[in-house]
């Protein structure tokens, strides 16, 4: 798994992390009984604050997505799928962060919605993969 | 909250009412610096605005004119030596006491005078920055001088660090790895770091309180949180020959050519903020985040002149 920070992005930084990790479970990155960085590692690697790691892997502790085994380090949960709950935590976020945006732009939710099928379209049209991976990602998700 | 007792607990280092002035230009005035534990505080500032003075007070190499300095609660001017042993230090210039020694030779000192001097993390340090032994301290460059502070700081471990300018004449490899080794040396033991910078940036994801040194004060004090949740971007679309209110303490104020739309860093709860401005007559467009540094520079306007 790799992670990087963007300082800009409004999210805190331990949350960029922990959705960087439900990312990663989600595109199978990082798969059932995985071993992660160490707090240690990951905060030498990003040039992190210790504590901003710890506070993602808590979080991510607490959501039972990863958990830790005494003196070996953490691991992602051996029962996680990239299940619906992950995926919905992830899309939220992002919903979220559009919604806000449209807002602070005086544009309304529906011609938000309506613009991003536009969009996904054209960029399907022109080669790019995102809609069809997602929706794969979707049907391995179910399966 | 307020703090306004010096020795409360919690605090690593704390200063009360620090005055200290060079003939009549005034070094540090009233600063009441507050350091909580385990945190790592940037101090920022422009050349001359304080930092190195600072740092040398809380060492004791120089007495201030009036007010006090603790750290982990002892008295820096009377406690000086317990202080000193608690303490990891890179100055912002090399004085060379010891400029006819080998690294080697500086080294072994500085291991018999630290009694928890770990010589294991040492030879890590010294392998991870490249510090070459048999070379004399006097013969070093700025970033090799740089590079042998950091391993002496650094290797026994001491509950705080005072970093003047710790990256200064590292090239960018070394910078880079110099933040890396400094970020797993806080993740093995609980320390406090006050550090300060030229280069905010650098420490955009280590730091997590910011102080703001203008002209010997402390201007702006608050966990870095604060910092960026308080001091935010504003693009604005607004009437002709509207000025932003004074209160928001506006700074970077940008006009688009027709006048009607501006872009500026504005100071207080975004809430809050906006409110004003609808007040105002301005429609807020989009409030952006600011990195570190940007949102520290909100807190020293540029000099009118």
């Amino acid at each position: 798994m790799l992670v990087t920070l963007d300082p800009r992005d409004d999210r805190p930084l331990y949350v960029q992390i922990v959705d960087q990790v439900r990312r990663a479970l989600l595109d199978g990155t990082l798969r059932a009984e995985d071993p992660l960085p160490s707090v240690r590692e990951l905060a030498g690697q990003l040039v992190v604050n210790p504590r901003t790691v710890s506070q993602a892997y808590r979080e991510l502790e607490g959501e039972g997505v990863i958990y830790v085994r005494r003196g070996q380090g953490t691991f992602v949960a051996p029962t996680i799928h990239p299940d619906r709950r992950e995926r919905r935590a992830l899309v939220r976020g992002v919903a979220e962060r559009a919604v806000v945006e449209a807002r602070r732009n005086g544009l309304g939710v529906p011609e938000l919605i309506t613009m991003i099928w536009e969009v996904a379209a054209e960029d399907e049209g022109a080669g790019s993969p995102p809609v069809s991976a997602v929706i794969r990602g979707e049907e391995e998700g179910a399966a | 909250m307020t703090h306004t007792d010096p020795r409360d607990g919690g605090y690593a280092v704390a200063t009360h009412g620090l005055s200290k002035r060079y003939g009549r230009e005034s070094a540090l005035e009233r600063v009441d610096l507050r350091v909580p534990e385990e945190a790592v505080y940037v101090l920022v500032g422009v050349n001359g605005a304080g930092k190195s003075t600072l740092f040398k007070v809380l060492m004791n190499l120089e007495r201030p004119d009036a007010g006090t300095a603790e750290v982990f609660g002892l008295d820096t001017g009377s406690a000086g030596p317990e202080v000193r042993v608690q303490v990891g230090y890179v100055p912002e210039r090399q004085d060379a006491p010891y400029r006819s020694m080998t690294c080697a030779r500086l080294l072994q000192h500085a291991a018999a005078f630290y009694p928890d001097w770990d010589h294991a993390y040492a030879d890590h340090l010294i392998r991870a920055l490249g510090v070459r032994l048999e070379r004399r301290v006097g013969g070093l460059s700025k970033g090799e001088t740089r590079r042998l502070q950091l391993v002496l700081a650094l290797a026994y471990r001491p509950a705080l660090l005072l970093l003047d300018e710790p990256t200064e004449g590292l090239d960018p490899v070394v910078r880079r790895r110099a933040l890396a080794l400094l970020a797993e040396h806080l993740a093995d033991a609980p320390t406090t770091v006050l550090i300060s910078t030229h280069h905010i940036d650098e420490l955009e994801s280590l730091a997590d309180h910011v102080g703001v040194l203008r002209d010997g004060r402390l201007v702006a004090q608050m966990p870095r949180e604060e910092l960026q949740r308080t001091v935010r971007s504003y693009w604005l679309e607004v009437p002709d020959g509207w000025e932003a209110p004074v209160e928001l303490q506006p700074t970077g104020l940008q006009r688009s050519s027709a006048g009607r739309d501006v872009r500026c860093t504005l100071v207080g709860e975004e809430r809050d903020v906006s409110q004003r401005l609808a007040a105002a007559g301005a429609r807020v467009r989009q409030v952006t985040k600011l990195a570190l540094e940007d949102a520290a520079l909100a807190f020293l306007p540029e000099d009118p002149s």
